[in-house]
């Protein structure tokens, strides 16, 4: 099992890569502080600010926690060192899998990590918190197959780059977290059913309120995702892989 | 001006630089008026931050020249370094006027309550000439395009924050209200809501005097010469 062994260096590799960290742990580190600084004991509804906020921040940024897996595909199996990969005795198809579920963890655990500094310093209400990490889970894998469907997609990485901000971005600004949206039935069939976004802060949201029915139907429609982009990403995959 | 004409050439080559000069302002200019805050449409109040993206996509290419070894060559060509950085950054801002005025007018056609376009305009232009300013002076740090545009990108998502872009600067408590004078985002928010408001000219002097010695300061800091 040669290929669970490069997993070492694949965890080493995302280390040393000083921006990813700081793009995926020090940005919304500081975001969550300032906005909890800011919001205090606000409330809306009944609601406190806070909680929704900084819920909504750690969610916002597991939409691009699929760079990571992308960009490692990208330097290994579509540059120049894709003949030093093939050139070794393993599995490159199950290195590319290893390589995948290392980008996906380590989004999880910095998503595990900053929902944890929101509860033991800002007092954040998640919920459960072990369901809270599924969902994020289940957000970082989703932002993975996606990213990678944009690199197995496009000719050009630069523009697959794009393409996986136009991903995050797009489903920050359709949930209406930098400014509302119309009251447009499109749009809201969008945040209903397909927004990831949405899908996970409704599913940590009813868990919270004791909705579990709600819950699971939240958690099922991004598992639907998950399953969907999944079979899209390998059926291009197997055409673009060496 | 060979450099001039090379550098828009160059510019308008790059398929993401035409989305980000062409597409995102289109649909800046369509995004709604809000109810209470801000004061100006969506589009234009956030127009700052796509103008510190155009910024620092813009002043990459300076980057990227330095990645490739072109400074180097520069030297031994007959051209000073002084005329390679004026007409490369007299090409950035031609470009950012030019989109400056497009989303004015485009406003105005659309008929979005700018208050004061004119006024707007030069408030825009003024702060583009920062943004590419602070992007000169922020890539003379870096020897990687990608490294510097990424965590440029963290720079901006805090500057709009505190700087008063993505909440009312009185919602920040006492020590950062205070602090936030020293991001140009935060003249800029000062600036729109003078053009809303419309108070004391001197005020709006002020607000584009600071947003151009930041510009000067940049300069100065962004023009040492680096060969990489």
């Amino acid at each position: 099992m040669r290929e669970l062994y490069t997993m070492r260096f694949t965890a080493l590799r995302l280390i040393r890569a000083w921006v990813v960290l700081l793009l995926l742990f020090v940005v919304p580190f500081v975001l969550v502080t300032l906005l909890s600084i800011i919001m205090g004991d606000a409330e809306e509804g009944g609601l406190l600010l806070r909680n929704e906020i900084n819920v909504m921040m750690v969610l916002a940024f597991q939409l691009f926690g699929g760079s990571v897996a992308m960009n490692y595909i990208h330097q290994d199996f579509f540059t120049e060192r894709r003949y030093r990969i093939q050139s070794l005795p393993m599995n490159t198809t199950l290195y590319g899998f290893t390589t995948m579920l290392i980008g996906t963890l380590y989004s999880i655990i910095l998503g595990a990590l900053l929902a944890g500094y929101t509860v033991l310093v800002w007092n954040v209400d998640w919920g459960n918190i072990a369901w809270s990490i599924f969902i994020i889970a289940l957000m970082a894998t989703l932002s993975s197959i996606v990213c990678l469907i944009f690199t197995f997609s496009v000719k050009k990485f630069n523009i697959a780059e794009r393409l996986s901000e136009v991903y995050g971005v797009g489903a920050i600004l359709i949930a209406g977290l930098i400014f509302p949206m119309p009251d447009h039935a499109v749009i809201n069939w969008v945040n209903e059913y397909i927004n990831p976004i949405m899908l996970a802060y409704e599913a940590i949201d009813a868990y919270r309120n004791a909705n579990v029915g709600d819950a699971w139907m939240n958690a099922g429609l991004l598992g639907g995702l998950i399953v969907i982009t999944f079979v899209i990403m390998l059926l291009l995959g197997r055409r673009r892989m060496p | 001006m060979t450099i001039f004409t090379f550098a828009l050439k160059r510019i308008f080559k790059d398929k993401t630089n035409l989305i980000f000069l062409t597409l995102f302002p289109v649909a800046a200019i369509f995004l709604p008026e809000p109810e209470y805050w801000p004061l100006l449409p969506y589009g234009y109040h956030y127009f700052g931050v796509l103008i510190l993206f155009v910024g620092i996509r813009l002043t990459g290419l300076l980057v990227e020249d330095r990645q490739k070894g072109v400074v180097k060559r520069l030297a031994a060509a007959p051209v000073t370094h002084f005329q390679y950085l004026f007409q490369n950054l007299l090409a950035f801002s031609v470009i950012v006027i030019a989109q400056c005025i497009f989303m004015i007018a485009g406003g105005v056609i659309y008929d979005h309550e700018l208050h004061e376009p004119l006024l707007l305009l030069i408030l825009f232009i003024v702060f583009s000439f920062t943004a590419i300013a602070l992007s000169l002076a922020w890539n003379s740090l870096y020897r990687n395009k990608e490294t510097s545009f990424l965590v440029f990108m963290c720079v901006i998502i805090i500057m709009a924050l505190l700087g008063g872009i993505m909440m009312p600067i009185e919602m920040l408590p006492d020590v950062l209200e205070q602090l936030a004078v020293i991001f140009p985002t935060y003249w800029l928010a000062e600036g729109m809501e003078w053009v809303v408001m419309g108070e004391d000219t001197a005020d709006f002097l002020l607000i584009n005097g600071v947003l151009l010695l930041y510009t000067l300061l940049f300069l100065i800091i962004g023009s040492i010469r680096r060969m990489g």
